[in-house]
């Protein structure tokens, strides 16, 4: 597409005024790339929607005239799901942002795809509500972006992912049909296949999301929280075998490793003991009297894990500070490199040990620093590697190791993502995880859905439409601790 | 192979299913037919059992996983779950007859679906056959993956006519030691509402939130689930809360005899009916209902109807606009009401099974 007279630019003018289609290069500098800033490219114009009309007729555009587009809330893919398409559209959703309705007394949300996944939270806890997925950009990242890549956080073994969160949906599919399921009931489809849960994950290959039903969950009652320091990683990863043993359900159970707790409290102070080899904290949550019976049971099941300190946080401060550490820790992991690559695959947690050892193997064959910095109640790993990208072959070295830790996830009876999603940045590895039958069924289905593969174009499968990487350093807002990598 | 009947085949392995699925134009699933509404099929449609694939794959108690063979039993399942003091949350229906496979494919989960969620909620992964006989996996076994589109959610519901499932893998939870039964009795419906409401707006973790019509007035069915000691202070606390914010005549605690957990208790008519409604649109419907046995389950998003007329229950679901499925009762469709999204799915019908062979 070349820029301005184009036709197609020419039929966008027709539905978006000029000061929400930019089109000159200074304007689409920002749009280049989104959290994962080793991958950019540039769009051959942005459009930003106001309203579901505007979204609908843009893409029933593209599909007539075959251009590729991307669907963007704030960018903050960490698997380069959001990147443009070179000389495609970009839909900015971002001033689709209204919260439609909150019912507390049904507990549900009906808000717009551009909505802020924290401002939803904000605007049920008058209610004593909140909404459960937390990814760790929830105060930048979009509901959009979190249907589109099934979005996680710290509490999924407990409460599920954006999946489990989602009741109903209008959506507009790729080539322009616009369709509804769900519903406002809990159950959502209920009856006939689940199509939300066919909708959430599908990384914006299917179409776009115009409206979504949420659950909300009510605020648990009491939170308890404990710190546990161990002088060895194993015996961290041993710990939470033994509390998921003992019968209990935490909301979030959270390891870092030496290199992440030095970083943490070198950024924030959160506390933690420097001489830890690893950290676990495990939370509670729910009515008071149940917590407090399941808190001293997790004590007792702490002070027989070996801890050398264990500290529990007493008020609300106390665990915040905790959690403070805990989610400064990329970030501050980010800072001791000049450049760092985290991947998010997943191992049934029972192998995490084995998981940990392995990566510290690969750690010293590949000569790189590795920071571990993980959910460990649904054994989805985060490890961080750290490289220069100034260096030559430094960033194919550590994607190199990269692919080695996906591989293993996927040895070990687990996933390459668990909750970024595949986007551009594994795309190669996707046919890991799935056979050559399953890879042509989801194609089949992305084509039966899309039938001219304009939505999200390139991204999820193999293709040798991949930019070329290359070394950006942190993303600003993950410079400035706002979002980070996991 | 060994044959039932003429036309039904139990099936025995995957390969055998591949086969019989390529072998025949018209192909009806059947696991152990506790729905008996949803195998009125014609008489050109052959019958794949697979009552015989049973069994527990893969459980290992600390990964909160279970994988199972499509046909097992749901006890079988239940039994195996509690011998590890884990169950299954979404608390599928008909436990007794269904197997498994039947539970996720008509989407049947039972009360005490309301602490953790539906079947939605707890399936990982699947192992199925498609309309061409191909054999293929969907989702995965691990508590959070977010690789691939998630066809495993799909299945849920879909009663068989995209995939026919073979294998299922389930995110399993620690049950809670002790369980504690409420009723607690209103005047009116709109007051039972309240209550529900109520709730909705209160930290209260129930294990299930019922209501149903009783001889005075409409009762109020509520489960705590936890340790037992903490058992009485909560149920003090609940219904506390419940005197003073609600229009409550009285409550009183209830053994747990099995019918205060099944919300088809007492449900005898003809015809068994589930709906999919919300709380709110409770009222309007239940004004149309009155002379139906039916109860409001999971905190009203879930309404389950006996009836001896279902044509006219027909007609109020599809005046409405509520989808239902019929599960007992000689119907020519189960799926009645509000008709089902098709725009979408009958692509991936298009692609699972294009020659429309799976019914």
């Amino acid at each position: 597409m070349t820029r301005m007279n184009h036709p197609f630019i020419e039929a966008l003018g027709k539905i978006y005024p000029a000061d929400r289609l930019l089109t000159r290069d200074v304007e689409l500098l920002p749009y280049e790339s989104d959290a994962l800033t080793a991958f950019q490219s540039k769009p051959g114009a942005v459009a930003l929607p106001v309203n579901e009309a505007e979204i609908i007729d843009a893409v029933r555009l593209c599909h007539r005239m075959k251009v590729p587009f991307v669907a963007r809330g704030s960018g903050t893919s960490l698997s380069g799901g959001s990147l443009p398409i070179a000389d495609g559209l970009m839909i900015g959703l971002n001033r689709l942002n209204r919260i439609k309705k909150i019912d507390p007394e049904q507990r549900i949300a009906v808000v717009e795809p551009g909505v802020i996944n924290l401002h939803i939270s904000e605007a049920a806890r008058q209610y004593g509500l909140y909404y459960a997925p937390d990814p760790s950009s929830q105060s930048v990242c979009t509901i959009g972006g979190n249907i589109a890549f099934n979005s996680g956080g710290a509490h999924c073994l407990k409460y599920g992912m954006t999946s489990n969160h989602v009741l109903g949906m209008k959506v507009v599919l790729g080539d322009g049909t616009v369709t509804r399921f769900g519903s406002e009931s809990i159950e959502g489809v209920g009856i006939g296949p689940d199509l939300v849960g066919l909708f959430v994950g599908s990384e914006g290959l299917f179409g776009i999301a115009l409206e979504i039903t949420l659950r909300l969950m009510p605020t648990p009652q009491l939170y308890r929280t404990v710190m546990a320091a161990y002088d060895n990683l194993g015996r961290a990863g041993d710990a939470v075998s033994m509390v998921v043993a003992s019968g209990l359900l935490p909301g979030a159970m959270e390891i870092m490793d030496r290199l992440a707790i030095k970083a943490a409290e070198a950024s924030v102070g959160a506390g933690y003991p420097l001489h830890a080899e690893a950290l676990l904290i495990v939370e509670l949550e729910g009515e008071a009297p149940q917590v407090e019976a399941e808190f001293a049971q997790l004590r007792a099941v702490i002070e027989e894990s070996g801890a050398f300190e264990i500290r529990e946080a007493n008020s609300e401060d106390e665990r915040a500070r905790i959690w403070k550490g805990r989610k400064s820790a990329f970030s501050a992991v980010g800072r001791l490199s000049p450049d760092y690559i985290v991947q998010d695959g997943v191992v049934p947690r029972s192998r995490l040990g084995e998981a940990l050892v392995k990566i510290d193997e690969l750690k010293a064959e590949y000569q790189l620093d590795v920071a571990n910095v993980f959910h460990a109640g649904d054994g989805n790993l985060h490890p961080l590697i750290l490289y220069n990208g100034r260096e030559a072959g430094a960033l194919e070295k550590a994607e190199a190791l990269a692919g080695e830790i996906l591989a293993m996830c996927v040895d070990l009876g687990g996933s390459i993502t668990g909750e970024h999603g595949v986007g551009m940045e594994k795309r190669e590895y996707l046919p890991t995880m799935f056979s050559p039958v399953e890879m042509e069924i989801m194609r089949d289905l992305r084509r039966a859905i899309d039938p001219e593969e304009i939505a999200n174009r390139g991204k999820m499968f193999p293709s040798g439409e991949a930019p070329a990487l290359q070394m950006r350093g942190m993303h600003p807002l993950e410079r400035q601790g706002v979002i980070s990598r996991e | 192979m060994s044959f039932r009947a003429n036309d039904e085949t139990v099936l025995n392995s995957v390969a055998e299913l591949q086969a019989f699925v390529k072998g025949h134009e018209r192909i009806h699933v059947v696991g152990r037919r506790s729905k008996t509404a949803l195998h009125q099929v014609g008489a050109d449609v052959v019958l794949a059992d697979l009552s015989d694939m049973r069994g527990i794959t893969e459980y290992q108690p600390q990964e909160y996983t279970l994988t199972v063979l499509a046909g097992a039993r749901v006890s079988e399942i239940q039994t195996a779950l509690r011998a590890e003091g884990q169950y299954l949350p979404f608390d599928p229906l008909f436990a007794n007859r269904a197997s498994i496979g039947g539970a996720v494919a008509c989407n049947l989960s039972g009360s005490r679906r309301h602490r953790y969620g539906g079947i939605r909620d707890f399936i990982l992964g699947a192992a199925v056959v498609d309309g061409l006989g191909r054999a293929f996996r969907v989702g995965g076994k691990v508590v959070k993956n977010a690789a691939g589109f998630d066809l495993s959610k799909f299945l849920v519901g879909s009663l068989g006519k995209y995939a026919i499932m073979t294998e299922l893998t389930f995110k399993v939870f620690p049950d809670a030691p002790a369980f504690q039964g409420l009723r607690l009795r209103y005047d009116s419906l709109d007051e039972a509402l309240n209550a529900v409401f109520r709730c909705n707006r209160s930290p209260q973790e129930l294990d299930l939130l019922d209501f149903a019509p009783s001889d005075q007035g409409w009762s109020l069915l509520a489960g705590l689930a936890g340790f037992q000691d903490t058992l009485p202070q909560r149920a003090k606390q609940f219904v506390a809360m419940m005197r003073e914010e609600t229009a409550l005549l009285d409550a009183m605690e209830v053994e747990d005899d099995g019918t205060l957990r099944d919300p088809l208790a007492g449900l005898t008519g003809n015809f068994l009916v589930k709906v999919v409604i919300s709380p709110r649109q409770i009222p309007r419907f239940d004004a149309l209902v009155r002379d139906m046995q039916r109860r409001y389950s999971a905190g009203g998003n879930v309404a389950w109807l006996a009836t001896e007329d279902i044509g006219a229950l027909k007609k109020i679901l599809e005046a409405q606009q509520l989808p239902g499925i019929v599960l007992r009762g000689m119907v020519a469709c189960p799926l009645i009401g509000k008709p089902l999204e098709n725009a979408l799915a009958a692509r991936v019908k298009r692609v699972l099974d294009p020659q429309d062979k799976l019914v």
